[in-house]
């Protein structure tokens, strides 16, 4: 069954002759427990594709359905409570609350949302990202690769069935991108979630299920 | 609730400066309700005091107690259901070291404005007083003798009473003999007395008097055109009101550079569909916790400043006033909030993420 499906969606900036296609006609589905790279330079479209997806920017035309839903046609609030509750995302730029400790980054989420995960699944979680030591520290005690690991966490937290990645490595050297990837693929397949990283890293596709480039707005399958 | 506690916890220099300005301005409100309280009481106590619907004056006397003058049997005519006479003299009394501005009030002993003694004993001869115990800060004492500007008349100190002082002055009461001496000297006879005016208790002012040369005064409406008083009194209410501004706008400009600073952390958590609305209200937590603690540390500190001012300083502290004040000072911190809330709503949660 395809999680998160794209029907011929279009994306364009502006009017007239300034008009930009930022995203030619998509089509795109994502199955559970896959673990998909979307590859290109700067400037591709990459982020386009990865906001509309993330039901955070809405199609030209088109339709998004994530678990077989529309969402193209859906107001902002609702589109809020789709990404609250279907959609983890991991940002480029650490997505962590500096005046919360790591425990209770994920314990806003209980206030605002049910259905996280519970106690044991938790602490599971905590030791399966190697993080159980930090839950007291605030971010900036923490390192690049801890702060993305926490990242990771409050991603999974939630239990989404989608999980966005932008750039998740971006500002870690080698082994730890190395690192973020596995782990990314381990709670992938053991979650059976769906994430899609978004990356000019291409040193990331040997851990992906599938791979798609972007170039110029078009979306190809590697 | 959970961001904005936590947010003060991490952040506690930030913001205990901004406890800090609140509580500034709410010590200022919360002295200056006392200064103003002080200052009303120093003129409108003894009135207070006559627990009194109106008071009746001549007509021309504009609504002023010393300018009034009557005979005392006009008090025959009037419809109330009670009523107690008032004859009231401006006076210098001294006693060989000590002076003082004060008022006589000359008053029946069997009607409802005799005041209730504190100290010593009631006026039962001529030219005894009761007087104000404000006098005892001035330095005088039971037994005084007191010597007066107007007259060759002495008065001698027989007791004492509380809340006695009218229009700042502290209060001697005597009998309507003795302020008919005093104020008009020996020729005046006693069928002809003077007085000032009729205290009435009354639930329909405007039957009690049907002569054209008297008016009813309400008390509020006469206390309001004692000399000074409505000026007073208005000059510190207002500086109170333009505080309530004040710390309004402060706050307003305190958030909302706090906010600014957090739009991309808004945006992401926008992103991630916290929605709108919990982060508002945690706006909202946080300003009341910092106006909560600000305007209490602001009370205390005012009551502990109060303890320790000199007697000179007319100052009383009216607790519910200051409570209501406390609670409208909370009130104009949130809506100074709701600027930054608005901001908050704005976020496009796309930006943050740099889409």
């Amino acid at each position: 069954m395809a999680v998160l499906e794209m029907k011929q969606v279009e994306k364009s900036f502006g009017t007239g002759h300034k008009k930009v296609d930022a995203l030619k006609e998509t089509n795109f589905h994502a199955e559970q427990g896959e673990l998909i790279a979307v590859i290109g330079p700067s400037g591709s479209g990459k982020s386009t594709f990865l906001t509309i997806a993330g039901g955070l920017l809405s199609p030209t035309t088109g339709e998004v359905l994530i678990n077989n839903a529309n969402i193209s046609t859906l107001n902002e609030k609702q589109l809020s409570r789709i990404r609250l509750k279907e959609i983890g995302f991991i940002l480029q730029a650490s997505n962590l609350v500096p005046f919360l400790t790591v425990e209770k980054q994920l314990k806003l989420l209980d206030k605002v949302k049910k259905d996280n995960m519970n106690k044991e699944q938790l602490e599971q979680l905590y030791k399966d990202l190697g993080i159980g030591d930090l839950r007291g520290k605030y971010p900036s005690d923490l390192s690049g690769g801890e702060r993305q690991r926490v990242a990771i966490a409050k991603a999974l937290y939630s239990n989404p069935s989608i999980i966005l990645a932008d750039e998740p490595t971006a500002s870690l050297d080698s082994d730890r991108a190395y690192e973020v990837m596995e782990l990314l693929k381990e709670e992938t397949k053991s979650k059976k979630t769906t994430t899609i990283v978004v990356t000019h890293d291409i040193r990331l596709v040997d851990y992906c299920d599938k791979v798609y480039k972007m170039v110029d707005g078009v979306l190809e399958l590697q | 609730m959970f961001l904005a506690w936590n947010e003060i916890l991490k952040n506690k220099l930030r913001f205990t400066l901004i406890i800090g300005v609140l509580m500034l301005v709410a010590y200022l409100v919360f002295f200056l309700s006392g200064l103003a309280n002080g200052l009303a009481s120093l003129n409108r106590e003894a009135v207070d005091k006559w627990d009194a619907d109106a008071i009746v004056l001549t007509e021309e006397s504009d609504q002023s107690l010393v300018q009034s003058s009557f005979a005392v049997d006009t008090a025959d005519s009037i419809d109330a259901d009670e009523t107690a006479v008032l004859g009231q003299l401006n006076a210098i009394a001294q006693t060989g070291d000590q002076k003082a501005n004060v008022s006589i009030f000359g008053i029946d002993s069997d009607e409802f404005i005799m005041p209730e003694v504190t100290e010593g004993t009631a006026f039962t001869g001529g030219n005894e007083v009761i007087a104000g115990d404000s006098l005892k800060d001035d330095g005088f004492g039971l037994g005084d003798v007191l010597s007066l500007s107007s007259t060759e008349e002495k008065l001698e100190i027989v007791g004492f009473t509380d809340e006695a002082r009218f229009n700042a002055a502290p209060v001697l009461y005597t009998d309507l003999e003795t302020f008919q001496r005093v104020k008009f000297s020996e020729e005046a006879t006693r069928d002809n007395s003077q007085i000032s005016g009729i205290v009435v208790r009354s639930a329909d002012v405007s039957s009690i008097t049907d002569e054209e040369e008297l008016a009813a005064i309400e008390t509020e409406t006469f206390i309001e055109s004692l000399p000074g008083y409505t000026e007073q009194s208005l000059t510190l209410n207002f500086m109170i009101y333009f505080l309530f501004v004040i710390s309004s706008v402060i706050v307003a400009i305190f958030l909302y550079v706090l906010t600014v600073q957090k739009i991309s952390m808004f945006g992401v958590m926008k992103a991630q569909g916290i929605p709108s609305s919990y982060l508002a209200r945690s706006v909202i937590a946080q300003t009341a916790i910092l106006a909560a603690i600000g305007v209490a540390v602001g009370l205390g500190l005012t009551l502990l400043t109060g303890a320790f001012l000199p007697s000179a300083v007319p100052i009383s502290f009216d607790i519910p006033t200051m409570l209501i004040y406390g609670v409208v000072l909370m009130v104009v911190a949130i809506l100074g909030a709701v600027f930054s809330v608005l901001t908050i709503v704005k976020i496009d949660p796309l930006k943050a993420i740099g889409g």
